[in-house]
């Protein structure tokens, strides 16, 4: 039987019997599927023996040989479609790498692992897109916003300028260059903040600036400086400064006040005439009351009497009298404005005491005036208008602040400021001062009105009833004299005034060696009011004393009984809701009738038998008046 | 002209394709390149590669075992 079969390579194979394969054929079919698993092994697995033998274990062998050769073949089909998966999942990543995200991964392998990994990239790619589109639409907000505060800043009508952090200005607005008469060319990156600041406040800027690179709480946000334009024009400019965030350069706003400083001089001019012509047409009727008395008797007098001799004197009183009518009558002429250099040295004891004789007539009987003065006598060269103007604005502040009555105290005394106080308040020199203080039991204010009171036309009052100059004139005023206001206010319990006027001469006096302020003892502080509570406490801490803290009087009571024989001194505020100090000092001394409690106060109150202390005091004043009182000198 | 020229001789498939695809970044477009190989399979791999990645097969040359594809990247 011939079973003649031609294999791929084309080589035939006869197989008539079963001995012959025993032989030479055999030895070819052996050959054969020798040549056909080398060519195999190289990779090409279209090879394929299709013979059919009778000899079992030689058919077995030639099965196995196709079998391994489609086995291999879906081995290496498998393989390239990874490795061109691999390729092109790798040129897509390349390509997106590269910024190109018109790549695109196919998803159609049929090895499910390549496929999701097309899918994963294709994923990404799109949240890749998404990023960049909200991050252009971003940017195109940053852009559009950006823009917008350029156009803001350039436009705005105030002077504007951002200064690095060398003085070096990096952006000046129009209106910079309008104040100046610079140009934006000319100053961008070229000159320096100094360049432009009058010689006489140049330090002050340099500190400040140094300052609130430290810490921006360090320099006052707003100060009155120089301005040295082109033409070497001094100009009074209001500054605005802030620090711009996550940088160290600085913003600044400049508005020319040079024209309002103009303004606020004819302000006080008119505030002058107004307080004169108070003061006038008050003499002037005081003045034609005596004058109807002494005319009238003259001219019964004059009628009565006879003798021609006699009655020439009469007739020279009434002549007398007619002309100190007209005097007083002149009181009411306009006052001219005179310069700050006109002063005199006012005796503000004895001024005070006159001054509130006459003020009370204007003030109301339901207000009762209190005066405080120092036994020594306070010197001070001061224009007697200025100071009428000051205390005229303060003390009907203060009455209006009482419409159902109560008191002003007005109090005088000297005090030395040291180096500490300059640290809290940057624009107050050290030195002696001359405190006036002017309180009322009053209504009070919050802190949103305390801190707007000296802007000029700010105003509380109904319309009409006042102008929102008089404050800002005060400020005006005391700042022609170096001076400083200091306002204390609690709401509804009154406000205090206090301007620090500086001496001259320097004492140190009164200056307070903090070292002696320091303490160890146990203070009870009883404050219903938390800022001052804390504030006092802290501040006690910092000198060494151990202070317990209650909100009102029963937690007051409660704490002290836990500690009464700790606590040394208990400082309780005058007026609380509940209990009063003044019921939290009597159960306090129940418990123990040993302990010293000092009554606080916002004004100054004199309660019999009472040790107080006022609030509104400065701190180291207060610390001086507990020192003093633990040390049992009061 | 062939601006490049990559012998791959003596390496068995998928390795010329892999190696291709690392080398591909550095060619700039338009370049044409010559790779040659003498794996059996390796020209059904750089058919499927081209057309993937839309790249034209100029010209296949066949001499006994080996084989020389010339690509326009």
């Amino acid at each position: 039987m011939s079973q003649g079969i031609v294999c791929t390579e084309g080589c035939f194979i006869k197989c008539k019997n079963f001995f012959c394969e025993h032989g030479q054929k055999l030895s070819e079919l052996l050959h054969l599927c020798s040549n056909v698993i080398e060519k195999i092994s190289k990779g090409d697995t279209r090879q394929k023996i299709d013979i059919k033998v009778e000899r079992y274990s030689l058919q077995r062998l030639i099965d196995s040989i196709n079998r391994l050769s489609r086995e291999i073949e879906d081995l290496i089909n498998l393989n390239h479609e990874l490795a061109i998966g691999i390729c092109e999942h790798f040129d897509v990543l390349r390509r997106l790498q590269e910024g190109d995200f018109s790549a695109k991964a196919s998803e159609d392998s049929p090895i499910e692992i390549v496929k999701m990994l097309g899918e994963l990239i294709n994923k990404l790619r799109d949240r890749f897109i998404d990023y960049i589109d909200k991050i252009k639409e971003q940017h195109r907000e940053m852009v559009k916003i950006y823009e917008q505060e350029r156009v803001i800043l350039s436009s705005i009508g105030v002077a504007i300028l951002i200064t690095e952090e060398d003085m070096t200005v990096e952006f000046v607005n129009e209106e910079f260059e309008r104040l100046t008469g610079y140009t934006k060319k000319e100053v961008e990156g070229k000159m320096k903040w100094s360049d432009f600041i009058s010689e006489d406040v140049l330090d002050k800027v340099v500190e400040y600036h140094k300052l609130r690179r430290i810490s921006p709480s360090l320099a006052p946000n707003q100060f009155e400086i120089k301005i040295k334009d082109k033409s070497g024009n001094i100009k009074d400019a209001l500054i605005t400064v802030a620090m711009i965030p996550y940088t160290k350069k600085s913003i600044k706003s400049i508005i020319d006040i040079t024209e309002r400083k103009k303004i606020q001089e004819q302000l006080l001019h008119s505030q002058k005439m107004e307080a004169l012509g108070v003061l006038s047409g008050r003499i002037a009727h005081e003045y034609k009351n005596i004058l109807t008395g002494v005319l009238g008797f003259a001219s019964i007098l004059n009628n009565k009497i006879q003798d021609e001799n006699l009655k020439k004197y009469v007739q020279r009183i009434v002549e007398a009298g007619e002309r100190a009518k007209e005097l007083s009558n002149t009181l009411l002429a306009f006052s001219r404005k005179e310069e700050i250099s006109v002063t005199t040295k006012v005796s503000l004891n004895k001024f005070l005491v006159h001054y509130s004789d006459f003020i009370k007539s204007i003030i109301g009987k339901d207000i009762e005036l209190k005066l405080n003065l120092p036994e020594t006598e306070v010197l001070y060269e001061i224009e007697p208008t200025h100071l009428e103007v000051i205390l005229l604005n303060l003390i009907t502040n203060a009455r209006d602040a009482m419409p159902e009555g109560g008191e002003v105290i007005l109090s005088l005394n000297e005090i030395y400021l040291n180096m500490d106080y300059q640290y809290t308040h940057p624009l107050v020199k050290p030195g002696d001062y001359v405190v006036l203080s002017v309180s009322d039991t009053g209504v009070g204010m919050d802190e949103e009105t305390k801190q707007r009171i000296f802007e000029p036309f700010f105003t509380t009052k109904p319309k009409g009833k006042g102008t929102g100059l008089g404050l800002s004139t005060v400020y005006g005023l005391v700042k022609r004299y170096n001076g400083h206001i200091h306002v204390y206010s609690e709401l509804g319990k009154g406000t205090t005034f206090k301007i620090y006027l500086p001496q001259k001469i320097k004492k140190s006096i009164n200056s307070i060696d903090k070292e002696k302020l320091k303490g160890s003892e146990t203070l009870l502080i009883v404050d219903d009011d938390a800022h001052v509570r804390q504030y006092l406490a802290s501040f006690f801490k910092e000198y060494g004393y151990q202070v317990y803290e209650a909100e009102n009087g029963e937690k007051a009571v409660e704490i002290f009984k836990e500690n009464k024989d700790k606590i040394n001194l208990c400082l309780v505020d005058f007026v609380m809701p509940k209990m009063s100090g003044i019921e939290v000092k009597k159960v306090i001394n129940s418990i123990n009738p040993n302990t010293k409690v000092a009554i606080m106060s916002g004004n100054p109150v004199n309660l019999k038998d009472f040790i107080t202390i006022e609030k509104s005091i400065s701190p180291e004043e207060i610390l001086f008046k507990v020192r003093t009182i633990l040390d049992e000198k009061e | 002209m062939a601006d490049r020229l990559l012998d791959y001789s003596g390496l068995k498939c998928p390795y010329p394709i892999l190696k291709l695809s690392a080398q591909y970044p550095q060619f700039k477009e338009g370049e044409i390149v010559e790779v040659i190989a003498d794996c059996p399979t390796f020209e059904k791999d750089i058919k499927a590669w081209c057309q993937k990645l839309g790249k034209t097969i100029i010209n296949i040359e066949r001499r006994e075992e080996k084989i020389k594809v010339t690509i326009r990247i």
